[in-house]
C-alpha cells in the first residue's frame, strides 16, 4: 500500500482525527476486557490524578486569588462588589475550573502517558504483550484512558474548591468584603444543576474523553523513535488544548 | 503486592477527596444551601399568569425567605396556572385569606412568590390553597402604562372603515389605536394624499362591535401622554344615526405641531397665520367638509 | 526433509511500501531441531518471524504453525496459538514497571489462576534455569544486556511452549553472555525437545548450536542445509555471506544512476 507523499495538511489532520476516532472506539470495544485488569486502572488513577492534584490545587488557588483581585477591581466601578463571590463562583465552576484543569492535566498527566506508551512500543514492550497474548489495548491503553476519565472530574472538582476558597481569601480576608454577604450573594445565584452538574462535571467529562484519547492516541501511534516520541508528547498539548477549548466552546453552547 | 496495596489506598483517598470537594461545592456554594433544613408541608395557588416564575424559585414573606415553588402545571382546560408552593414546616401561621403575588426582584432580577398576610385566624394548611392571587406583571404593559399607549385592539368581529380629512396629522402611522373615550376601538388603516389635495385622508378601520357611533362625530389626531405615539380619537357628536362602512368623519381636529405651540407660547400668535395647516388653539375642530 | 515440519511457509509473498519482502517463499521448520534463518541485512528475517506469530498478515501463501494456518485465525484463536510460541525480542522487551520476578511471572498472571506458591515456584524454577534466581528483585533498568535477555528467556519458557523464535539473541553481547545464551538455546533445546528458531548473523555462534540453516535473500531462499555443509556448496549467496565477501549477488553500492553524470560529466559510461 502506497501512500502519497503530497497529502496536504488538511487531508492529513483530518485522517488523524479519524484514525483517533477509530481508535476510540477500538477502546470502548477492549473496556470490558480492561475490568480483568482493574490493578492496572486503580494503578493508573492514582498515577494519572492524585499525582496531578498538588499542581491542580496550587494553581486552583491561584486562579480564584486573581479573579477575586479582578473582580473585585473591576465590580467596585459599579459599585457591585458584593457580587465577587457570585462572579467568582460562577467563573470557576462553569469555566475556568473544567478548562484549565483540563489544559493542566493534558501537560501533566497527558504527556506522561504518551512518552510512556510511546517508549513501551519503542522498546517492543507492546509487541511482547501481543506475544504473550495478552492484548496491549485492555492492558495498557484502557486502563489509562479509564483513569483520565475518572480524574479529570475529580481534580476539576478540586480546583473549584481551591478556586472559591482563593477567591474568598483575597476578597474576604484582604480585600474586605463582607463575609456574609460573598457567601449569601453566591449561594443565591449559583445552581447545582446548571452550574455545578452541566458545568463543572459534564464538561470535565467530556474533556476527560478528549485529552486521554489524545494522549493514549499519539502514545500508541507515534514511530518508535526517540524523536518520534517527543514529537508526540508535543502534539499531545497542542492538540489537546485546541480540543479542550473547542468542545468548551461547543458545550457552553448547548449548556447555556 | 504492597506495592498494589499503596495504590489502590492512595487512589481511594483521592477518590474520596473529589467526591468530598464536590459535595462541599454542592452544598456549601449553592442554592442548595439556601433550602429547607426541616421538612415542609405544600399548599396550592392558581395564577392568571406566572411571569418568569420558575421551579425553585424562593417563596417569601415580608421578604425573608419560607420556601419555594415546588411546581407549575396549567390548569387543564382553563386559562390559569396552577402553583405549588413548598413552605417550612416553621411558617404554619399563614392565614387563609393571604394574597400571593408574583414579585420580580429589583428591576429585572429573577421572580419570586410573595405572601402577603391577610386577616383571618385559620391558618393555611397542608394540601391546602391559598385562593387570592396576583398575577406577575407583564414588562411590555408596565412599559405601555407609563408611555400611554394601549394593547392592540381585539380584531374578533371584523371592521368597518370610515374616513376622515386632516390637515395634518403629524406623525400618525398606519396601525395607530382608534380610541373612544380612552378605550381602544379600532386603527388606523392608511394614511394617504389624494393628488391635488392639500389634505391628507385617514382611513380608520373601526371594530364592528362599536356600531352607535353618531355620524356626526369629530376624530382628532391626539398623542398618547407626554412624548407617546399619536393616535385618532373619536369625541361621539349627539346624531341619531351611526357611522357605517364608508362614511366621512365630518368634523376632525389636526395634530398640534410642537413648533407652533411653542411659536404660539413666545409669541401669541401662531407663525403660520393661514387658512391651511397649524393648529388654532387646542379644542377649536376645524371645518373641513369637502368630499 | 521428511522430518515433521511445525512450521511450513508456502508461497509466502508479501509486499510492503512498494518493496517485495518476500516473493513466494517456501520454508520448513523441522520440528525439535534448531534452524537458523540468515541473510543479509535487511532482507526480512525479523519480518519473518512475525508472520509465524501472526503479526504482520502476508499478501499472499499460507503459514502453517502446528497445523494451523495462521493468517486465517480468529483473534482468540490466535492468541491461544501465542501461548504456544515463546519469542524472545531483540531488546528482551521486559516490562519495566514491573521487576524481573514479576516480568517471569507476567504470562502465568495473566493466563491462569494459579495459587501463590505455585507461581512462585515456576517463575523461581524459570530463573534458576537461566541463572538468574537470585536476580529476582531487580528492575530491568538494573540488569545488563546480557541478564536482561536471559530474564526475558525465562519468561519465553514459562509455559513450556513447543516453539521458542529467537530474534538476533546474540547481538551486542560479550564473549562471556553470548556464550551463556548459547549454551541455553542448546539446553532447551536438547533437553526438552523445544524446537527454536534463530535469528541471526554470528556466524560462529550459529553454527556450534544450529541443525539446519536458511539463507534468504532477495525475499527467496537462496541456500539451506547443514551449517557445516553450506559453507562450501558453492553457490555465490553463500560464497559471498559466509566468506563475507563485500561484493557479488549482494552489491556493494546502493542501485544508483550513472556516476559520471552525477557528477555532471558529460557523456555516458564507458
Amino acid at each position: 500500500m502506497t501512500t502519497a507523499r503530497n497529502d496536504n495538511v488538511v487531508v492529513r489532520s483530518l485522517s488523524q482525527i479519524g484514525a483517533c476516532g477509530i481508535f476510540l472506539l477500538t477502546i470502548l470495544a477492549a473496556i470490558p476486557r480492561s475490568f480483568r485488569h482493574g490493578r492496572e486502572t486503580i494503578r493508573q488513577i492514582w498515577f494519572v490524578g492524585a499525582m496531578s492534584l498538588t499542581i491542580v490545587m496550587t494553581c486552583g488557588l491561584f486562579v480564584g486569588m486573581v479573579l477575586g483581585l479582578q473582580l473585585y477591581d473591576v465590580l467596585s466601578i459599579f459599585g457591585g462588589t458584593s457580587a465577587t463571590g457570585t462572579v467568582v463562583a460562577i467563573a470557576i465552576y462553569r469555566e475556568l475550573g473544567p478548562v484549565v484543569t483540563a489544559l493542566l492535566f493534558a501537560g501533566r498527566a497527558g504527556t506522561s502517558v504518551t512518552a510512556e506508551i510511546g517508549l513501551m512500543r519503542a522498546t517492543d514492550q507492546l509487541d511482547a504483550m501481543e506475544m504473550m497474548a495478552v492484548d496491549p489495548i485492555a492492558y495498557v491503553i484502557a486502563p489509562r484512558f479509564l483513569a483520565g476519565v475518572i480524574a479529570l472530574p475529580l481534580l476539576a472538582v478540586v480546583f473549584c474548591a481551591m478556586g472559591v476558597f482563593g477567591g474568598h481569601l483575597v476578597g474576604v480576608t484582604w480585600l474586605g468584603i463582607d463575609n456574609g454577604t460573598f457567601w449569601s450573594n453566591m449561594t443565591a445565584t449559583v445552581d447545582v444543576h446548571k452550574d455545578i452538574i452541566d458545568g463543572v462535571l459534564l464538561k470535565s467529562i467530556a474533556f476527560g474523553i478528549v485529552v486521554s484519547l489524545i494522549a493514549v492516541f499519539q502514545g500508541y501511534t507515534t514511530p518508535p523513535t526517540s524523536e518520534g516520541v517527543a514529537y508526540a508528547t508535543t502534539r499531545t498539548v497542542v492538540a489537546s488544548s485546541i480540543a479542550i477549548l473547542a468542545l468548551d466552546f461547543v458545550l457552553t453552547s448547548f449548556l447555556i | 503486592m504492597t506495592q498494589r496495596r499503596s495504590y489502590a489506598f492512595g487512589t481511594g483517598l483521592f477518590i474520596v477527596l473529589g467526591f468530598a470537594a464536590l459535595a462541599y461545592l454542592a452544598t456549601q456554594t449553592t442554592s442548595v444551601a439556601n433550602a429547607s433544613q426541616g421538612s415542609s408541608y405544600t399548599v396550592e395557588t392558581h395564577f392568571a399568569n406566572i411571569g418568569q416564575l420558575k421551579n425553585r424559585a424562593p417563596v417569601k414573606i415580608a421578604g425573608v425567605r419560607v420556601g419555594s415553588v415546588q411546581s407549575i402545571e396549567l390548569v387543564p382546560g382553563k386559562e390559569e396556572a396552577k402553583v405549588t408552593l413548598s413552605i417550612d414546616d416553621r411558617h404554619k401561621d399563614i392565614p387563609q385569606d393571604s394574597v400571593a403575588t408574583i414579585f420580580t426582584s429589583g428591576l429585572l432580577g429573577d421572580q419570586y412568590v410573595g405572601i402577603q398576610f391577610g386577616q383571618s385566624k385559620t391558618p393555611v394548611k397542608e394540601g391546602g390553597e391559598i385562593g387570592l392571587t396576583r398575577p406577575a406583571q407583564q414588562l411590555e404593559e408596565m412599559i405601555g402604562k407609563f408611555f400611554g399607549g394601549g394593547s392592540a385592539p381585539d380584531r374578533l368581529g371584523g371592521t368597518f372603515h370610515v374616513t376622515g380629512n386632516f390637515t395634518n396629522v403629524g406623525a400618525l402611522q398606519p396601525g395607530a389605536a382608534v380610541k373612544m373615550a380612552g378605550v381602544p376601538i379600532g386603527s388606523v388603516d392608511s394614511v394617504t394624499i389624494k393628488p391635488g389635495s392639500s389634505e391628507a385622508t385617514v382611513t380608520l378601520a373601526i371594530d364592528k362591535r362599536y356600531s352607535q357611533i353618531p355620524d356626526d362625530s369629530a376624530g382628532a389626531v391626539f398623542t398618547s401622554g407626554l412624548i407617546g405615539s399619536q393616535y385618532v380619537a373619536i369625541q361621539p357628536g349627539g346624531s341619531p344615526t351611526f357611522l357605517a362602512e364608508g362614511d366621512q368623519l365630518i368634523l376632525t381636529q389636526s395634530a398640534l405641531q410642537l413648533e407652533d405651540l411653542i411659536g404660539k407660547f413666545l409669541v401669541n400668535g401662531s407663525p403660520s397665520d393661514n387658512k391651511s395647516g397649524g393648529a388654532q388653539g387646542g379644542t377649536t375642530p376645524d371645518n373641513s367638509g369637502k368630499k | 526433509m521428511t522430518d515433521d515440519a511445525i512450521v511450513r511457509v508456502r508461497g509466502l509473498t508479501t509486499v510492503l511500501n512498494g518493496k517485495t519482502i518476500f516473493d513466494k517463499l517456501d520454508l520448513d521448520i523441522p520440528r525439535g531441531k534448531v534452524t537458523a534463518i540468515m541473510g543479509p541485512s535487511g532482507t526480512g528475517k525479523t519480518t519473518l518471524l512475525k508472520h509465524i506469530t501472526g503479526q504482520m498478515r502476508g499478501d499472499a501463501g499460507t503459514i502453517e504453525v502446528d497445523g494451523e494456518n495462521v493468517p486465517s485465525l480468529s483473534r482468540e484463536k490466535l492468541f491461544g496459538l501465542r501461548e504456544r510460541i515463546g519469542y524472545l525480542f531483540q531488546n528482551s522487551a521486559l516490562l519495566t514497571d514491573f521487576d524481573v520476578f514479576e516480568n517471569v511471572a507476567f504470562p502465568l498472571r495473566q493466563h491462569t489462576e494459579l495459587p501463590e506458591e505455585l507461581i512462585r515456584n515456576i517463575v523461581l524454577n524459570k530463573l534458576e534455569a537461566v541463572g538468574l534466581r537470585g536476580a529476582a528483585r531487580l528492575s530491568p533498568t538494573e540488569l545488563s544486556g546480557g541478564m536482561a535477555r536471559r530474564v526475558a528467556l525465562a519468561r519465553a519458557i514459562v509455559f513450556d511452549p513447543a516453539l521458542i523464535l529467537y530474534d538476533e539473541p546474540f547481538v551486542g553481547l560479550d564473549p562471556i553472555s553470548l556464550n551463556q545464551v548459547l549454551l541455553l538455546i542448546r539446553t532447551l533445546n536438547h533437553t526438552l525437545g523445544i524446537t527454536s528458531v534463530l535469528v541471526a548473523h554470528e556466524l560462529a555462534a550459529v553454527q556450534k548450536v544450529a541443525d539446519h540453516v536458511y539463507l534468504i535473500a532477495n525475499g527467496k531462499v537462496v541456500a539451506q542445509g547443514a551449517p557445516a555443509t553450506l559453507a562450501g556448496d558453492g553457490s555465490p549467496w553463500t560464497a559471498q555471506f559466509f566468506g563475507g565477501q563485500i561484493d557479488g549477488p549482494v552489491p556493494f553500492q546502493y542501485p544508483a544512476g550513472d556516476y559520471a553524470t552525477a557528477l555532471g560529466f558529460p557523456g555516458g559510461k564507458a
